[in-house]
């Protein structure tokens, strides 16, 4: 188990340093650089003194080496887009209403999905399954943004019951909360299905039944439990949608969140938030496929007794 | 849902029950699968309808795309003379949206196959070879899991500033992973039957191995990651288009719509409504189709 822990953990910090890598290089094969004017143009020596200033004059592996030393340092430098605060207190700032409405989406989301899933698992082919179904197949394929779009549409232009956008009264919240909970729900939705009636077609269920157990205390006591491990696995998939997901919602709502900081970064060419953006989605991501893992390595006892998981 | 692989072997009692007729090969039971999930069924017509509606368009549009031929009626609301309405710039909408077809299916298309392209080789020799070839394939495509694709997609988008063929290589750059996992799967599944192993052993090498025998094995795999390659190329290009790094206007593409219509939904929603619903509806029936065919070539295959 150890030797297994510490193999991943070693192939995660691999993966990130390349990942490091070939964002860092593709940041700087973009033409241009933020001091070249367009809206405010700025003389030539100014401009030298400031890329000077900012190390843009270095060769790109002094930029690197020096970059990634102030990351682990947790110093991400200054944004070009607001260089009166650090890129760390910007992103502090920035994460408190991405993780709010993330947060509540999924809060809300999860349970509603893995209900679904229950319900469609137990009814089968009843109403209630065809509703599981619709819902993850149209909350996995329809764009987030025509989600977003479509509740606008109905809850603030025509029904006008909601404002459309903005950052602060709850009421603010409650659509993009909805947008956020679809993937979340839907992964879940079909999840839960699919895991349950894995389960529930297992001979020990049949054993059980024959045994004279209650319905109840063979689903709440060895159905749900058994079908829990994949469902920790899926978690990542989903926690992958909200995340990108929250890019779109934050731009049709109009949300102060990461997302946006993440547009404008891209316009502005403000490599410094970029890339502090980026790198630190993936260190989010690695951490999370290492936690889930070894989580299931530890759930599943035929992987924690016998090897690694392939 | 769509999914479910308990109504698909409805075939095989007719089988049995006519002894005497011609075999039928696999691609026919999986045929008979599709047809009776009803799901997908409706999705590939509805895609049907829209790819016709894409080539035919100019026939059935009153102007050409990026014609501004109805300045004097900007923004007008859907009627007789203009079904889906007339945009901000003068533009028959519903020309609009069904040239928006045309680029949508095309990117998606393209990309799938951009993808399987890539795919194929990489997956057929990670699992043929295995060992240290399949070790670095397999790290590569590591990287690509840790990395969320919209993110590095949009990435990709603003550097290279876009670009219709541009759009195509960034979805294939993100798609051929899942074909290659497809090909590579099935390919290690196959390489130690007794077929493969004759062939090596009357002197057969990799490459012909591959292309005559474990190829056309591998082809219901194959048609599975093109299929469901094409709804994530249309969903990639929309995404982008609408943060204004995917296809330059004036190319009509939804997602650039979208976000117009983002911008005068209050008073004129039919430039929200329009292309919002074209595009759900082609992701959805695309995907539906997509599943429709991996359960019925694959009935073990589960939903992931």
């Amino acid at each position: 188990m150890i030797g297994y822990v510490l193999q991943r953990v070693l192939s995660v910090l691999t993966t990130f340093f390349v990942v490091s890598i070939i964002i860092f290089l593709m940041m700087h094969s973009i033409p241009g650089g933020p001091f070249d004017g367009g809206d405010m143009p700025v003389p030539d020596a100014v401009r030298e003194k400031l890329n000077a200033q900012y190390g843009l004059d270095q060769p790109l592996y002094v930029q690197y080496a020096r970059y990634m030393w102030g990351v682990v340092r947790l110093d991400f430098g200054v944004p070009f887009q607001s260089p009166g605060e650090t890129v760390l207190e910007l992103l502090g700032r920035a994460w408190v209403p991405s993780l709010v409405l993330g947060g509540l989406g999924m809060l809300v989301g999860v349970p509603l999905g893995m209900l679904l899933g229950m319900a469609a698992a137990l009814r089968r082919n009843s109403w209630i399954d065809y509703l599981a179904s619709a819902v993850a197949t149209l909350g996995l394929t329809v764009p987030v943004f025509v989600t977003s779009m479509l509740l606008i549409l109905v809850f603030s232009v025509w029904l006008g019951w909601l404002p459309s956008s903005g950052w602060g009264e709850p009421q603010r919240w409650i659509l993009p909360i909805i947008a956020y909970a679809t993937i979340p729900m839907a992964t879940y939705a079909r999840y839960m299905r699919s895991a349950m009636l894995d389960t529930l077609n297992k001979p020990f269920v049949t054993v059980l039944r024959a045994k004279g157990l209650s319905e109840r205390r063979i689903l709440f006591q060895h159905v749900l439990r058994n079908s829990a491990i994949p469902l920790v696995t899926v978690f990542l998939p989903m926690f992958i949608g909200t995340a990108t997901g929250s890019i779109f919602v934050e731009a049709m709502f109009r949300v102060p969140g990461l997302g946006n900081y993440f547009v404008s970064s891209i316009r502005t060419r403000d490599y410094p938030l970029e890339m502090a953006l980026i790198l630190m989605i993936t260190v989010m991501f690695c951490i999370a496929y290492l936690i889930s893992d070894i989580l299931y390595a530890w759930l599943n006892p035929r992987i924690r007794h016998g090897g690694r998981r392939k | 849902m769509s999914t479910d692989p308990m109504t698909g072997p409805a075939a095989a009692p007719e089988m049995l029950s006519r002894p005497g007729r011609r075999q039928r090969g696999p691609l026919w039971f999986a045929w008979r699968r599709f047809l009776a999930n009803r799901a997908a069924v409706a999705g590939g017509v509805v895609l049907a309808l829209i790819a016709l509606l894409a080539v035919v368009a100019p026939l059935i549009t009153p102007a050409g795309p990026n014609d501004q031929d109805f300045l004097s009626e900007a923004l007008a609301f859907p009627s007789g003379a203009h079904w889906f309405g007339v945009d901000d710039l003068g533009r028959d909408f519903f020309t609009r949206i069904v040239h928006g077809a045309r680029v949508s299916l095309t990117i998606g298309f393209a990309a799938a196959a951009f993808s399987v392209i890539i795919g194929i080789p990489l997956g057929a020799a990670a699992g043929y070879f295995g060992g240290r070839t399949d070790w670095i394939i397999m790290r590569v495509i590591e990287i690509f899991s840790v990395v969320p694709p919209l993110l590095a997609a949009m990435l990709l988008g603003a550097l290279t500033g876009g670009g219709f063929w541009m759009i195509v290589a960034i979805a294939a750059l993100f798609g051929w992973v899942q074909v290659c996992l497809l090909v590579r799967a099935q390919i290690k599944a196959f390489k130690e039957k007794e077929f493969v192993r004759a062939a090596q052993a009357l002197g057969g090498g990799p490459s012909y191995v591959i292309r005559v025998h474990l190829i056309p094995n591998s082809i219901s795999p194959i048609i599975i990651g093109f299929v469901l390659a094409i709804p994530m190329a249309m969903m990639l290009e929309a995404s982008l288009s609408f943060l204004g790094v995917g296809v330059p206007p004036p190319t009509p593409s939804w997602g650039q719509m979208i976000n117009t219509g983002l911008d005068f939904m209050y008073f004129y929603w039919h430039l929200a409504v329009f292309p919002t619903i074209a595009l759900a509806v082609t992701v959805l029936a695309t995907s539906l189709f997509g599943d429709g065919l991996r359960d019925a070539l694959d009935p073990t295959m589960k939903a992931q």
